[in-house]
């Protein structure tokens, strides 16, 4: 205990450096700490995404880009597919739901996506949580309808009654906009912490009213316009969808089927598992996760070896310090464990100073990340995981403690009592 | 009379690869003997310390201390056998400047614990041991006790040197050069105190100068040039 209080003394004594090291040491602590949080609550957040949809179809491209721009709104649909395929598939047999989607248009910078009521009925996100709406109604029979997500309600500012105006392609800035024909906020979904927050929601209808009048992507001009209530009297099935959802009956029918719909004659269709699309989404992904980790675990070595650079070099100029020590019956071992417990001393001070300054910045982060990048960071304690890490940095200082601890070990007995200046 | 405190006999002792630097016939101090010991620096002084200290084994000759042949202790019961028996004074710069005053004159009594069950014996508790000490040597003013140590003059930190080499009564005093920070008035009064502590304690003083003006007010007298047959004194 009394090798305790000699070392914070001695380090007191060095405070401005003692400070210096724990400070690189706290910072290269939070960065890991920050690195692996944000990965661990983006891997969950990825999963959370969709819940209990058994099938994901679209017109046939890569499993990946299927999930991208039918659940995460990233990216664009290779191709459209027809109705009439997915009316041929919504009443198959094995099939307890279906979600049709659309999309192509947008609302400053968020994904417009045509849909049906099902959708609010039956789409599932993390652990089988239904959509909730927080204010107003699910869009009705008229096609002018729109609910939005969470997130751009708030970040628009925008309330019930709201005349909003679609923009047409999904670029943040866009030329073309669907202004002869506004829509009006009707519902307003709960936080789900899910795409869906970053979502405008119309019916199929309002997605095919919105195009009527279009003619090779162009809008029409003068006499070929059609307004928006001559648009809702007519007949406004859509012909075309860019993806659908599928719930099934039964689980065991999920491979059969989607056999099925991957062989389907009428037109070339892919259907895929969203868990086994996410399980690839994520091990694209797994390399640049764990590239970020390697470099804050290099990070982290880098502050240590600060740590041991700032004691080797204290060593010189402390040779009174052990020969005092010496004189008055410190012996060898003393003199080693001392620069021992000060190695972990400060890898000690630098975990929890990191720990607060990881804290204090989730704190102040929280809100803008969830707003930014849909990604929630919980101020939760440290996992076992996180534990484990925290850990090893203390075992390797503990470690790296051991070389001054060794050279003042030998300094000390070469040195004896004899005082070098 | 009684047995020696410290008896040499045929010592001798080299660096590693370098020519004899000690060779020392016989010497010897008296239980409660103050010796001078004249060394100027080069003459092998800091080794024949070390070797007194059981820092440093001779490679002939034995080195008694206290009827103890110290190369027939370890290296760890050497330490030990150091810090119960010898408390130090070195020129200058001798105490932890981190710590207070009150604990670097209690910094035996950490590690030793003959020394601390002495001090509690004499005076109640190894603090109170400090403090009486420290009173003694002309520093018992209050609150200089909890003073860092590098905040006292250059002669009050010798006589918190010294208080800390007397605290738990070591049988022997070692003192290297710590007057030459001094001014000659202050010498001679350090000096005394010291005397003074010492005949207290019932510790031999060796103390160890160049000043050969220091020597008169010694029991004994010694020169390390006369001592020591080596026929070439080395650097160290």
């Amino acid at each position: 205990m009394y090798l305790l209080r000699l070392a914070l003394a001695s380090l007191g004594n060095r405070r401005f450096t003692a400070l210096l090291t724990v400070f690189a040491i706290a910072l290269s602590v939070c960065l890991l700490l920050a690195v692996e949080r944000v990965r661990t609550e983006a891997r969950a957040s990825f999963a959370n995404t969709i819940s209990g949809t058994d099938l994901i179809v679209g017109a046939r491209s890569g499993s990946v880009n299927l999930l991208l721009y039918s659940v995460f709104r990233i990216g664009n649909a290779t191709n459209n597919i027809r109705w009439d395929s997915f009316e041929r598939f919504a009443e198959h047999r094995q099939v307890k739901w279906a979600i049709p989607i659309s999309l192509g248009d947008s609302h400053r910078g968020y994904r417009v996506m045509g849909t049906s009521p099902s959708y609010f009925e039956h789409y599932r996100y993390a652990r089988s949580q239904q959509l909730q709406l927080r204010e107003g109604r699910a869009f009705s029979d008229d096609p002018f309808e729109v609910v939005l997500g969470a997130e751009v309600a708030q970040a628009l500012g925008y309330a019930l009654g709201e005349k909003i105006v679609l923009a047409h392609g999904v670029a943040r800035i866009s030329l073309l906009k669907h202004d002869d024909k506004p829509f009006t906020v009707v519902g307003i979904l709960a936080r789900t912490g899910t795409p869906v927050d970053r979502t405008l929601h119309i019916s199929l209808a309002g997605m095919e009213a919105l195009h009527i009048d279009w003619q090779n992507g162009m809008p029409a001009r003068g006499a070929a316009q059609v307004s928006a209530d001559q648009a809702r009297a007519m007949d406004l099935q859509p012909r075309q969808i860019t993806a659908f959802l599928l719930g099934l009956n039964s689980k065991i029918a999920t491979f059969s089927l989607q056999r099925e719909i991957n062989e389907f004659r009428g037109e070339p269709l892919l259907a895929i598992l969203p868990g086994v699309a996410l399980q690839e989404l994520w091990s694209l992904m797994g390399t640049a996760e764990k590239a970020l980790f390697v470099v804050s675990l290099f990070v982290v070595l880098t502050g240590l070896i600060g740590m041991l650079t700032a004691i080797l070099t204290s060593l010189n100029e402390r040779r009174r310090e052990m020969a005092i020590l010496r004189s008055v019956g410190a012996r060898p071992w003393h003199i080693a464990s001392l620069l021992i417990v000060e190695a972990f001393t400060l890898a000690l001070a630098g975990v929890l100073l990191g720990l607060l300054l990881l804290y204090l910045g989730i704190a102040g982060a929280q809100g803008y990340v969830q707003a930014n990048y849909g990604l929630y960071l919980p101020l939760s304690t440290p996992s076992r995981y996180e534990w484990t890490l925290l850990g090893a940095i203390l075992s390797a200082a503990l470690l790296m403690g051991c070389v001054p601890a060794w050279r003042a070990y030998r300094q000390s007995l070469a040195d004896g009592l004899s005082i070098r200046l | 009379m009684s047995q020696p405190l410290i008896e040499l006999s045929n010592l001798g002792f080299a660096w590693p690869s370098q020519d004899e630097l000690l060779d020392i016939p016989a010497f010897h101090l008296q239980r409660g003997e103050c010796v001078f010991l004249k060394g100027p620096s080069g003459s092998g002084k800091t080794t024949l310390l070390g070797l007194l200290g059981g820092v440093q084994k001779p490679q002939r000759g034995s080195i008694q201390v206290l009827g103890q042949e110290l190369s027939r202790l370890s290296a760890g019961a050497r330490d030990r056998f150091r810090v119960d028996h010898t408390g130090y004074i070195f020129q200058q710069f001798n105490l932890l400047p981190f710590l207070s005053v009150r604990e670097n004159v209690e910094l035996p009594c950490h590690f030793s614990s003959l020394r601390a069950q002495r001090a509690r014996q004499r005076h109640g508790s190894v603090g109170q041991a400090a403090a009486a000490l420290l009173a003694h040597l002309g520093l018992g003013q209050p609150g200089l006790l909890q003073r860092r140590a590098d905040e006292l003059s250059i002669g009050q930190q010798q006589r918190v040197a010294a208080a800390r080499a007397l605290i738990g009564q070591p049988e022997l005093v070692i003192a290297d050069e710590p007057t030459s920070a001094l001014d000659a008035d202050a010498r001679e009064a350090f000096l005394q105190l010291l005397f003074g502590e010492c005949r207290e304690a019932g510790s031999s003083l060796l103390f160890v100068s160049h000043d050969q003006s220091l020597a008169r007010l010694f029991d004994r007298s010694l020169s390390l040039a006369e001592l020591n047959q080596a026929t070439r004194p080395a650097d160290h």
